[in-house]
């Protein structure tokens, strides 16, 4: 029987020998786990052997795509690539949109899996006639904008993604990049690619996506479009601030409805938080040690939203988005344009480095687009070095003479032109903090802020205490698009899923930091509901819209045929879960050493600013979160009656 | 599923140099084949050949249609959502976007090169919105972006 939604294949390249095969994957596959996150999970989870070298020949690293993409659902267009990552050791995922996840159905398969290491560098390129690797050198040394660009102009109308200089230069905190810059930044996956000699994949085919019943997706997803295009006027720029700073004082907290923020998103992007979460105490300031006290109203303004919308020309959507958060940017100097900052890079670049220069912040973005860098990682690098020279832990004779001084344009300018070429002291933080604090010695490695190594992003746990519970226990840790609290609000997953917490409209603010077992409750929630919605190529943001507006389970039903209910495709989520837990666990991670660092929890507290006094229990909410999958509450590892009920299926 | 070809073609290798994807092989004046997997149902092949001997997948033969009398997409820039989902379902990439409605930020798509459109009609199977249509064609050389269907 044709599948439906999925293709019911993958392709599985190695790169040793050059053998390329195509692989029928069984539907009772796609029933347990979906496509795209599931997929890969499934798959890595049986073919990444114990002790396997993440930069080496037994890594796998897989490109995959949605169940959705392609299926006239709004908001799936988004791919991921997935491996052992080298900068945790356990299980990698790094997510992005753009117009590749598409690309990747359209030559019949649902995931692309790389193994081995090619002698010489290669790419894949693929279309309707076959699929072959092709040399690289005249794109190896690149960066990924020239590479993309070059390879388009040998292969028109293919869509591509790429390693840029920091990926081939292995370095820890790089990822891959499509669409000029758009990057699958985290888990160090770009290193895993370059270490394969592997510098694109190039992908021009043209197949059809079956679905079962295209008529009621199209139903759906005019039901949300509905909701999406109803984009009211709001405030300028320079008054997120001032909300901001209301809503740190009030000591009630309305309940989120997404709506909010997809106007916020649809009018200026991401960069709409940029001074809203400094004043609200969502932002970190100054490695952490900071607040929004050190970066107030006038130092944050140079980087308020109508900044980066008035050098906008045109909007950027995502392949099947409706919203298009995205957009160009004019910039002076060398590179003239770059995709608009989003606010993680400019929080990453500003006030967590204590940097007011915005034409910096542009040309930092375009750089480390360009490199394929991380700029989360690339910001902590910073931010680390910066505390680091101020505390005597390195000095000029690390830097090349240079002292280093927080918020100096020049030397974070010197630091990241470093790190992109790995020169110098460039060199010690292109792997990321852990590596270099374990250089460096126990000082630098008590104020090197990472989970299991991965660092992570610009969302204070002591504001909302559900990212410390999502950096610890998530299986690719220290990532804030995992789950929150307020993610969970936005989901508003009690409208359509039974036995899921509800949240009601309002509530009092000190009650986020008592009632675990509720943080926990709702964290296991989101965990199972993102895996769903990477099995299926969603985008977090149009999750964020609501349960009831966008209709993700209504959606893989009339794509694929199913007549699953909302609590089968939670136990599908949970599931995908069980898969990444026990991979990292048969890496030889313990789950307990992911744990976030003091400084996110309040440890001790801070004396001023918006989380000033407050404190983050996450080791109770762990333990919790644990007991609550059905895993050993002490350790984290799953049950084996529960691993073998998953590993089982083939 | 796919077409196919009967024995009455003439292997004028029309249907091969149309296929967006490659799916026809066939020496001249011998019997083409088309390949079940790669052929993606774009009826180009059939509204091109002069003998009708391409087959639908009821087995039904396509009947020769001049290109100037094939359908090319109208786009309706007032229902559109930017979601280039029509721009990735055109199999010859016909279709691309621009800042076409004023006071607008958001890319809009258009018809490139009408004489790049197979009128497999994709883009209006596929568009969410109902925004895409397909309407008669101009002329063959290319023009303005498309106007509203």
């Amino acid at each position: 029987m044709t599948p439906k939604g999925y293709m019911g294949k993958i392709m599985t390249v190695d790169l040793s020998t050059s053998a390329i095969e195509i692989e029928t994957v069984s539907p009772k596959v796609y029933e347990s786990f979906l496509s795209g996150m599931g997929l890969a999970a499934h798959t890595l989870y049986h073919r990444i052997p114990a002790g396997a070298d993440p930069l080496g020949e037994e890594n796998i690293l897989g490109f995959v795509s949605g169940l959705l993409t392609g299926t006239g659902s709004l908001f799936t267009g988004r791919w991921m690539v997935t491996g052992l990552s080298p900068l945790t050791g356990g299980w990698g995922e790094a997510n992005c949109g753009g117009s590749f996840s598409p690309a990747i159905k359209r030559c019949g398969v649902d995931g692309i899996f790389f193994k081995g290491i090619s002698p010489e560098p290669v790419y894949l390129y693929v279309d309707d006639h076959g699929v072959r690797l092709e040399p690289a050198g005249e794109v190896w040394g690149k960066d990924a904008v020239e590479a993309e660009n070059q390879l388009i102009k040998k292969h028109p109308n293919a869509r591509v993604a790429c390693i840029g200089q920091s990926g081939e230069k292995l370095s820890l905190i790089s990822g891959v990049s499509t669409d000029r810059g758009r990057l699958a930044a985290r888990s160090g996956l770009g290193a895993v690619m370059g270490s394969k000699n592997l510098k694109a994949l190039v992908l021009n085919g043209k197949k059809r996506i079956p679905v079962h019943n295209r008529e009621e997706i199209k139903r759906l997803s005019q039901i949300c479009n509905k909701w999406v295009q109803f984009q009211p006027p709001f405030v300028p720029g320079w008054l997120t601030a001032p909300i901001g700073a209301l809503l740190r004082i009030l000591p009630f907290v309305a309940t989120q409805d997404g709506m909010l923020y997809k106007i916020l998103l649809k009018k200026w992007g991401t960069v709409s938080m940029n001074q809203m979460s400094v004043e609200m105490g969502d932002s970190p300031i100054k490695n952490w040690t900071g607040s929004n006290t050190d970066w107030g109203f006038f130092k944050s303004f140079s980087s308020n939203p109508d900044v980066f919308i008035k050098n906008e020309t045109e909007k950027f959507h995502c392949y099947s988005c409706p919203l298009g958060c995205g957009g160009i940017c004019k910039t002076k100097g060398k590179f003239g344009e770059t995709h608009k900052p989003e606010y993680e890079t400019v929080l990453s670049f500003g006030g967590f480095i204590m940097n007011k220069d915005v034409d910096l912040i542009f040309y930092l973005n375009e750089l480390l687009n360009r490199a394929g860098m991380d700029t989360i990682s690339a910001g902590h690098a910073v931010a680390f070095a910066m505390e680091c020279y101020e505390k005597g832990i390195i000095s000029t004779g690390h830097t090349g003479g240079r002292p280093l001084e927080w918020g100096d344009p020049d030397d974070i300018k010197f630091l990241v032109e470093k790190m992109v070429e790995r020169d110098g002291i460039g060199d010690l933080l292109a792997d990321g903090v852990k590596s270099a604090a374990e250089k460096l010695g126990p000082e630098a490695q008590a104020i090197a802020i990472h989970c299991g190594g991965q660092e992570p992003a610009m969302h204070d746990s002591r504001n909302d205490p559900g990212f410390a519970l999502h950096y610890s226990v998530e299986p690719a840790p220290g990532r804030h698009t995992n789950g929150a609290g307020l993610y969970y609000e936005m989901y508003q997953l009690w409208k359509k899923v039974k036995g899921v917490p509800k949240i009601g409209p309002g509530y009092f603010k000190s009650s986020k930091y008592k009632n675990n077992i509720h943080h926990a409750r709702v964290g296991k929630a989101n965990s199972a509901y993102l895996n769903v919605m990477n099995g299926s190529g969603a985008c977090l943001f149009g999750g964020f819209l609501g349960a009831k507006r966008i209709r993700i389970f209504d959606w893989l039903n009339a794509a694929a045929g199913w007549q699953f209910t909302p609590e089968n495709y939670m136990q599908i989520g949970a599931n995908i879960q069980v898969l990444k837990q026990a991979f990292n666990i048969r890496h030889g991670l313990e789950p307990k050493n992911n744990r976030v660092p003091d400084r996110l929890l309040g440890v001790p507290p801070q004396t001023r600013g918006a989380n000033k006094g407050r404190t983050v229990d996450v080791d109770t909410m762990m333990q919790d979160y644990w007991e609550l999958f059905g895993w050993d509450r002490e350790t984290g590892h799953p049950t084996e009656e529960t691993l073998n009920r998953v590993a089982s299926i083939a | 599923m796919a077409y196919t070809i009967s024995d009455a073609c003439i292997g004028c290798r029309a249907c091969a140099n149309v296929c967006p994807t490659g799916a026809i092989t066939g020496e001249k004046k011998e019997v083409h084949a088309i390949a079940a997997d790669t052929c993606i149902e774009c009826g180009a092949c059939g509204r091109v050949c002069p003998s009708a001997a391409v087959l639908d997948h009821f087995g039904l033969a396509f009947e020769r249609i001049p290109k100037k009398q094939w359908d090319r997409p109208g786009f309706d820039l007032k229902k559109c959502m930017s979601c280039t989902i029509c721009l990735d379902s055109c199999p010859t990439s016909a279709i691309s976007q621009s800042l076409l409605v004023k006071g607008s930020p958001h890319l809009f798509p258009f018809l490139t090169d009408e004489s790049l459109c197979i009128a497999c009609g994709f883009c209006a199977t596929d568009c969410p919105e109902e925004a895409v249509a397909m309407i008669p064609r101009q002329d063959t050389k290319p023009k303005e972006p498309a106007e509203v269907a």
